[in-house]
Order: C-alpha cells, then structure tokens, then sequence
C-alpha cells in the first residue's frame, strides 16, 4: 500500500514537473520572439543586422517565416538537442558558456546553502525555544535587517571591508592568479582538489568561496531563521514533546532529540527553494567578487542585453529548479508519508 | 512516525474561522503597540518627506556636475561626488522621488491584478480556475529574480519595463492567497445568508466576499513592499532598470561597484535601499501576525 502510495505519488510529480519545463520554454520562447519588436535584432544586434547574410541565416535557422507554433516546434527542437543559441556578445553557442560557468556557481551556491542552513537552523531554534523574550526579539530584528539588505550592496561593502581594508582572505575569481585548477572531477574546485589531494589548492579554492559564500548566505540565512522558528513554535505544542517534558528530560534533550528532529521536517522543503534563490542569487554577487559563475555570465549578459545568453540561463536554471524541487519533494514524501496522500 | 507535525490536514473551512477571525484584529489603530511598525513608520514619514521637499534639502541638482569628481564626503559634499563630480547626497534624496513610488505603485498593481485573478479563479473554480492558477503555478516555477531579469531583457532596459517586470513576478502570490481566502469565505454563514436574502453571486462577491477579504491582502502587499523594492533596484544594478543618468539608488550602487574604492559612491544608495527596505519589512512583519499562518508559510 505505502509502496502503491509513493510510486504513485513519483509518477504525478514527474508528470508534473515536465509540464511545468515545457511551460518554462513557452515563457521564454515568447519572451524571445513574440515581446520585443524585432527578434531578429535582438538576436543579431546592430551590427549582425547590417549583414543580409546573417540575418538570412538566422530567419532560416529560428524559422522566423513560419507561423508561430512551428516557431516554436524548431525552438523545442533546438531546445531538446542542446542548442540554446549563439551568445550574442562572445559568439559562442550558450550552452557551452552554462557549462563552463555552472561548475563554479553550483559550488557557491552549495556551499552557501551549507551556511544558511546551519547558521539559519540553529538560530530560528534559539529564537523559537526562547519565544517571546530577548533573544528571540533580538534575531528577529537580525533576520529582518537580513532580509532588508541588498545584497549587490552587501557584496560591494563586504568586498571593500575585506579586501581595501583589511587586505583579508584571497584575491578575485576561484583562485589565485598562475595557480592551475585541479583535474575535473565534479567541477567544483574545493572538491576536486579535496579528491586529488592537494591540500594547499583546496585551502585556497575553499578561502576564494568563503566571502561570496557568506554574502550569499545572508538573505537565505534570514529566510530560514523565520522558517525555522515557527516549525519549532509548531513542534513545542505537540504532545509528544509536552510527554518528552512530563517525563522529566532536561531541556537541552527536549529541544534536541524532539523538537529541532521534528521541526527539520518541514525545514527540508524549503531547502530546494533556498538554493534555488541562492542560485539566482549569484547574478549580485559573482561580478564584484569576479568569480567566474553563473551569475557573472548572467550579470554581463544582463548588462550588454545578449538576449540568446539571458534567456539559455534563464531556461537553465528553470530547470535545475524544477529538478532540485521534484527531488525535495520526493525527499519529503520518504520522510513523511502523510504528504503522499495529499 | 514520531516526528509527525500536526495542523497540516486542517480543512479549509477551519482556515476560514481562523483567517477570519484574526482579521478583526488587523485594526490598525494597534499600530502603537508594536515598536517596530512604529519604527517603520517613522523611517517611511522621512523618506516621504525627503521626497517632497527635495529640491529644498540638497543643495545640489540631482544631475548637476561639478568640478569635483571622486570627492570624498566633506562638509561641502555630505556623501562625497561620483565620477561625474555629482553630489551624492543631493543624487539619494532625489531618488527617493523614483524608488519609493515606483515601488508602491508596482506593488499596488501587482495586488490588484493578482487578487483579481485570484478572486475570479477562486469564484468561478473550473477551467478559468485551472488557467489563471497553472500560469501562477508557472511563475513560480522561476526563481523571482532571474524571470524578472529575462521579462526586462525581452522588453527592453527601461524603469517602465522593470515595474512591468517585477509586476509579472509579483502578482501570482496575490492570487493564491486570495483565491484561498474566497475559496473558504464562499462557504462561510454570512455569505450563504445574503445569497438566501436574494443577494446575486456578483452581489455577495462585492459586498460581502472581498471587504472580508480585503485585510490580508493588504498585509501581504506589505509584507511584499520590501521585496519589490529589491527587485526594483536589482534590475536597475544589471542595467535593466533605470538608465543613467537618473538617481535610482540600485543603478547608483552599480556605478559605486565599478569604482569600488571610492566607497562613498555606493554605500550611501545602498543604505536609503536598506532603510526603506528595512522600514517596510518592520511594518509589514509586525501584521504578520494577524495572518493565517498556513497562508505565511505559502508566501515563502
């Protein structure tokens, strides 16, 4: 029956998820094609347009002459096959460019995940086992400053402070200049070097992650310090804890092996939305730190408008945030079966 | 099974006593009674008054060069000058005259149209409902940010076109809440009992349905205000928001960035977006309270 239960539970968020990825290409298929007033020199920009052959080649490639849904038949198919289009600005296909910068960014935004979670969790406790007195008040102000800041602003301040000042941690980008990446495993620098053995590499990939990692962290910090305070608040009135407390355990128990076990329940779902705004996040952080993710290639992409490089990012990281989703999801449903049946 | 949480399987009529209930308590005359919304307020009234009166604090034009460029604050120059030798101060309490507004404005917009989608979903239920809630359910399905920066991109770099952006990104959250709150208020007493007077379904919907409704609404669009103006301001950092040379505070931040050790440049705009941002996040937080908390927990 329970076994019934989750496949079937699997089978309708599969479903699902793939429906929402082809509602995503349908958002940015017509954002490309049908919003702006001219595709072709959004495409091409100023000067491709001046060039009868390109945009010849281009009108043939999008199949900009066909009616509208086998615009977006090609679009699916070129979609499918991995073409997101050329970058408008270093003229390279998007996809190579997502793959060559995904690495980085995915390690940031683990990392700063990683830190939000604990620091988050850890807090939100405190402020739910305290409820009502100082040290809640006192983390609530936090978090709400935490969420106030903006964070190209927190980068900016953070960058200045440590590197003008105080001449702390290591320079830009994921390593110091001459120093050789280690050999690709996984992508993420800390990791591989971690697995090939160096240590001294891995000391300076982890200290290159560590600033953009903390100013990252910030907001999702806040936003699971709340999270986490109200599943706590929420635990404290179940029975079972007011039992764990008739029974005589200290405190210290109570909150540890009851409440905080029963609240990282809930805490779970929202991890997949944390790293996904996480992930977004790197677009505000990575160009002042110079650090050669995601986010910058999204941030110059931004701001020279190379509109095939926006919108392959952003089909990307849709994506990858329906994925991660649909596998907390799952990870949710293994955890408490009670959500299978909903 | 021991780590099970309760409360989850309340049904929806449950909800609607409970959101209905709390929402006698949104009178806002409590105001006084919650220090942080005071605070809020009183960084608000500033800033309002900042924008008014304007021309009459700075001393400079908001566009107005001089000699000085890269000046750091003085007596002359409160929070130093930009590369263009503008006085930075005079340049943050102008842009109180665009971020602010713009960001009521947008969020004004987006409660509108989301509650109004959300209400007609919630209303008529069926296939409008399928529709108007799958095309929420698809926004969601982006991380805020990065749709609003492709919505922008497509459109075109304009602050006109960023409001648009952030409105398109914003309005899905309105409509599941409200689409919830009609849902449940549907089926409350009041409702079945004007229905019985002879009130049309339009009629309830109107007069009896949305003033009921009205008051979490207007906490969410708080709640909301804060995020809005970050999202603002961010598209204006990439460049897709607001154009030089006009004095938003995100596109001020982004110009301190590209000359990071003259500090002055952007950290006094970073700090009006985190007051503003700040106050409204004191303001709205303090009326969270008076929501439901399974309709907080959906926002987030």
């Amino acid at each position: 029956m329970a076994a019934a239960n989750l496949r079937r539970f699997v089978i309708r968020r599969s479903v699902a998820a793939v429906i929402l990825m082809v509602g995503v290409t349908m958002v940015t298929f017509t954002l490309t094609s049908l919003v702006p007033s001219n595709p072709l020199l959004s495409l091409l920009g100023e000067a491709g347009m001046s060039d009868p052959v390109a945009v010849a080649r281009y009108r043939e490639h999008y199949r900009l002459d066909d009616p509208v849904p086998v615009q977006y038949f090609t679009y699916m198919t070129n979609l499918v096959q991995g073409d997101l289009g050329t970058s408008r600005r270093t003229r390279l296909p998007v996809l190579d460019e997502l793959a060559k910068h995904a690495p980085a960014s995915m390690e940031l935004a683990l990392l700063a995940t990683i830190l939000a979670l604990t620091v988050g969790v850890a807090a939100g406790t405190v402020a739910g086992m305290f409820h009502n007195r100082l040290p809640d008040q006192v983390i609530r102000v936090i978090s709400l400053v935490g969420v106030s800041m903006p964070i190209f602003w927190v980068a900016l301040v953070v960058f200045y402070l440590a590197r003008v000042q105080f001449g702390l941690l290591a320079g830009t980008g994921r390593l110091p200049p001459g120093m050789l990446p280690p050999p690709t495993v996984t992508g993420a620098f800390s990791v591989d070097a971690a697995l090939a053995g160096d240590w001294r590499l891995f000391r300076m990939a982890t200290a290159h992650l560590l600033l953009p990692a903390f100013v990252l962290s910030i907001y999702a910090v806040s936003l699971i310090t709340r999270f986490s305070r109200s599943a706590v608040l929420e635990a404290l009135g179940e029975d079972f804890v007011r039992t764990a407390r008739a029974k005589g355990l200290s405190g210290t128990s109570v909150a540890f092996r009851h409440v905080l076990r029963a609240a990282l329940v809930p805490i779970t779902t929202v991890s997949g939305v944390v790293f996904g705004v996480l992930l977004s996040g790197t677009v505000f952080v990575e160009s002042i730190f110079a650090f050669p993710g995601l986010g910058q290639y999204a941030y110059v992409s931004a701001i020279s408008l190379d509109l095939p490089a926006i919108m392959g990012i952003t089909v990307f990281v849709a994506m990858l945030y329906i994925v991660i989703n649909f596998v907390v999801d799952l990870l949710y449903a293994v955890i408490d079966p009670r959500i299978r049946l909903s | 099974m021991s780590f099970m949480t309760g409360g989850e399987m309340e049904s929806a009529d449950d909800r609607a006593d409970h959101v209905l209930a709390k929402r006698q308590s949104v009178a806002f005359r409590s105001v006084w009674r919650r220090p942080l919304a005071v605070v809020g307020l009183l960084i608000v009234a500033g800033w309002v008054l900042a924008a008014v009166l304007a021309p009459w604090i700075a001393q400079y034009g908001p566009l107005q060069q001089t000699a000085d460029i890269y000046a750091p604050p003085s007596a002359d120059h409160w929070f130093g000058t930009d590369q263009l030798g503008r006085d930075v101060f005079s340049r943050v309490i102008h842009g109180s005259r665009i971020t602010l507004p713009l960001a009521v404005m947008l969020v004004a917009l987006a409660s509108v149209v989301g509650s109004l989608l959300g209400g007609i979903a919630g209303y008529l239920s069926g296939v409008v409902d399928e529709v108007i809630m799958r095309f929420a359910d698809l926004v969601f399905a982006f991380p805020a940010i990065i749709l609003a920066m492709a919505v922008a991109a497509a459109l075109g770099p304009s602050l006109r076109n960023a409001v648009l952006a952030v409105v398109v990104v914003a309005w899905p959250i309105y409509a599941r809440v409200m689409r919830s709150l009609v849902l449940s208020a549907r089926e409350m007493e009041y409702v079945l009992a004007s229905r019985l007077t002879g009130a049309s379904s339009r009629e309830a919907l109107f007069s009896e349905i949305l003033p009921n409704v009205a008051g979490p609404i207007t906490v969410l669009a708080m709640l909301e205000l804060g995020n809005a103006t970050l999202w603002l301001a961010g598209l204006s950092f990439l460049g897709l928001g607001a154009q030089p040379p006009h004095p938003e505070w995100g596109a001020m931040v982004a110009s301190g960035a590209l000359a990071f050790n003259r500090w002055w440049v952007g950290l006094f705009p970073g700090l009006a977006i985190l007051s503003a941002v700040l106050a409204f996040n004191f303001i709205g937080d303090s009326f969270r309270d008076t929501l439901d908390p399974r309709i907080t927990r959906a926002i987030r």
